[in-house]
């Protein structure tokens, strides 16, 4: 299966960047022309774009509750990055399930289908159920009319939508965790399964668990990694790093054994996130996507 | 003094004019030659256009034209207000896109953070239209059984805790319908300013919740006499109550350069409503004050447009013609400035226009109509009054 590559925003991450409230004022001898116009937003819609050049399939937007919300960046730079899947990461407690479905009508609807959902787990012992309560709303309203459900934390009566809101697809889900708990959630509910990095043997052996849960589901749910990465000219100048890490040969090898051992999607970050999604993009993906040629010739 | 004047993006597709009610403009007509967003191409292929395309036009045609924003329209069959606002922010500089939604859409934290965002992502041109009426089946559509006054207290209280969250510091509260402990927003998110909030409902627990939170009280247009006491109403009541309230309107017009050909306009449209669209809006349930008000015009049973003439330049049928109010304002440029300042000196202190086809109509009206208010023999009250 084609291997899907993403990189992921985080709207905390190079927190001076493009940032109006931060920006020196005494003491900063250039003359500063900066506009109030110009705001933080252009930096994440810089970052989405670099994303879109340099050819990942992607981008997550991070949730991050003391910065700008997920939902609003990943909306907010979508028109200028044609082509990525946008996915915002946020928790199942945002609200009703049938208006985030309703938002992601019309975002799919403006965007050619381009949203992604990606649920982020939440803390509280209640998370798992409602996620799984959220999604099945989300889903029973946009493929039902009329859709009635009574359950622990939604409730609907008479819903669905119409045309022509009904034709938009609903966005594939992304669900994360290493537990049995999170892998039975996704054989249930997820469109990927992502993984934190983990060793080889840990990460095979996840992987056939969700591929049994999902089979005994009878779904399909495709796994995926979500990694840092250090990939620089050399191993050398890599030492020391966690997540893939070492020379662009070396870690375009790294996400092809990954790839071997059943992820097909690998959701990718390192900071800062403009410079690194240029560098990976044009140094690792080339590689990556080369390799894959080769495996399938 | 100024007014605030508003303009409003249609969310439900949009007609190429105001004489027939085929939705054109969007995808809510079937595609085919002469359709937009989307069109066909020479070839006959879907051009790629989506709706969100036309929807920059207008915003982007009511911003060059004179208007501070727009009304994003929030319903069962729309496309919705919270995606499309952060889509436009970086293609508009100072058009400020006025939400519609209701309190039980969101957690009123989650709505914070939210909000500061998209404050963060438009140098502040976030507002609120806050939806708490309605009711009947259509509130359970959304997922939402709480009854009318009930849903009152709830938006009091959604908004107590935005606000509340706001302040910076960690915030506790104990309601009916909310509990949050040690919630606040972030440093970077509670340095943007609380959105200006617009409020709508009649009755009296509406009043009570707006007192405490509203800057703005909107209407639909109704009569001269009766939105004149509607307004003096609110005014009074929310100052007993401690609360400041200004009142808006939300109206249509269709505003040509002579009163007949704007009258002609009118007429054409309403000779081509079909049956199917009378019987669409005949008798649609809710237990909304404001809808039952615009209800008793009953448009749906008129045999001849001119029976709908309900006073000097305006028409009672609006909502035959297109979704919505049934009230607007028909006549020449002058005349309808003249209305405008007429209600302006009846307490109207800021207007949501709007007028079919949206894009056109924001530079007809920017242009033909707005420059020319406050210059009526009906604006010469309030000039006194300045002086």
């Amino acid at each position: 299966m084609t291997i899907k590559l993403y990189w992921r925003l985080d709207p905390a991450a190079e927190p001076q960047r493009g940032e109006p409230s931060l920006r020196p004022t005494a003491g900063f001898l250039p003359r500063d022309v900066r506009t109030a116009g110009l705001t933080r937003y252009d930096y994440y819609a810089q970052v989405a774009r670099a994303a879109a050049i340099t050819g990942f399939d992607g981008l997550f937007v991070a949730y991050r509750p003391e910065s700008d919300d997920s939902q609003i960046v990943a909306a907010a730079v979508a028109r200028s990055a044609p082509r990525l899947l946008l996915v915002p990461e946020f928790p199942s407690t945002v609200g009703s399930a049938v208006y985030a479905a309703k938002e992601a009508v019309s975002f799919q609807r403006a965007t050619h289908n381009r949203l992604g959902w990606a649920i982020a787990p939440g803390a509280d012992p209640d998370d798992s159920a409602r996620t799984a309560e959220f999604l099945h709303v989300a889903r029973g309203v946009y493929g039902q009319k009329p859709f009635d459900h009574q359950g622990r934390f939604f409730e609907v009566k008479g819903g669905g939508f119409s045309e022509p809101l009904s034709r938009a697809t609903f966005p594939p889900v992304f669900l994360q965790g290493a537990d049995e708990e999170a892998l039975q959630l996704s054989a249930n509910a997820a469109d990927i399964h992502l993984f934190d990095n983990a060793s080889l043997d840990d990460l095979r052996g996840r992987v056939e668990t969700l591929e049994r849960l999902a089979l005994a589901a009878g779904r399909d749910v495709a796994a995926g990694v979500l990694v840092t990465i250090t990939a620089r000219e050399t191993d050398a100048e890599a030492t020391g790093r966690t997540g893939i890490a070492g020379s662009y040969d070396s870690v375009a090898g790294q996400i092809a054994t990954l790839h071997a051992a059943g992820i097909t999607h690998f959701v990718l970050s390192a900071s800062p996130s403009l410079e690194e999604a240029y560098r990976i993009g044009q140094f690792v993906l080339p590689r990556v996507r080369a390799g894959q040629l080769r495996t399938a010739a | 003094m100024s007014i605030d004047f508003y303009w409003r993006l249609p969310t439900h597709g949009c007609h190429a004019t105001i004489r027939r009610g085929s939705y054109d403009r969007g995808d809510w007509s079937p595609l085919q030659a002469g359709n937009q967003t989307p069109g066909l191409t020479a070839s006959g292929e879907d051009d790629g256009y989506r709706y969100i395309d036309h929807l920059a036009e207008i915003a982007k045609a009511a911003e060059l034209s004179g208007f501070i924003g727009g009304l994003i329209p929030s319903f069962p069959n729309t496309d919705d207000p919270w995606t499309i606002s952060p889509l436009l922010a970086r293609e508009t500089e100072t058009f400020r896109f006025m939400i519609a939604f209701q309190p039980g859409f969101l957690d009123p934290v989650h709505a914070a953070r939210l909000s500061a965002s998209l404050q963060r992502a438009t140098g502040g041109r976030t507002v609120f239209n806050i939806i708490t009426g309605g009711g009947g089946p259509s509130q359970l559509w959304w997922g939402d059984s709480f009854a009318h006054d009930d849903r009152y207290g709830r938006t009091t209280e959604f908004l107590d805790i935005f606000r509340g969250v706001w302040g910076g510091q960690p915030f506790d509260y104990d309601g009916r319908f909310y509990q949050v402990k040690g919630d606040k927003l972030s440093p970077l998110l509670a340095r943007e300013d609380v959105p200006e909030i617009w409020f709508s409902g009649s009755s009296d627990a509406a009043l009570q919740s707006a007192a405490k939170h509203a800057d703005y009280y909107l209407s639909w247009l109704e009569p001269y006499e009766q939105i004149t006491d509607k307004f003096a109403r609110v005014k009074e009541r929310t100052a007993q109550l401690g609360g400041e309230q200004k009142c808006a309107i939300r109206v249509d017009l269709v505003a040509r350069p002579t009163e007949e050909e704007a009258w002609h306009d009118i007429r054409t449209g309403f000779e081509n409503v079909s049956d199917a669209t009378r019987a669409q809006w005949r008798g649609q349930p809710t237990d909304s004050v404001g809808a039952s008000r615009q209800a008793a015009l009953r448009p749906t049973e008129a045999k001849r447009w001119d029976e709908l003439v309900v006073g000097k330049n305006l028409w009672g049928g609006f909502n035959l013609l297109r979704g919505g109010p049934a009230l607007g304002i028909v006549g020449s440029y002058e005349q309808c400035a003249e209305q405008l300042d007429e209600l302006i000196r009846r307490g109207a202190d800021a207007f949501i226009l709007a007028g079919t086809p949206h894009l056109e109509e924001a530079y007809r009206i920017g242009e033909e109509v707005l420059p020319l208010l406050g210059r009526t023999a009906a604006a010469q009250p309030l000039l006194e009054a300045a002086e």
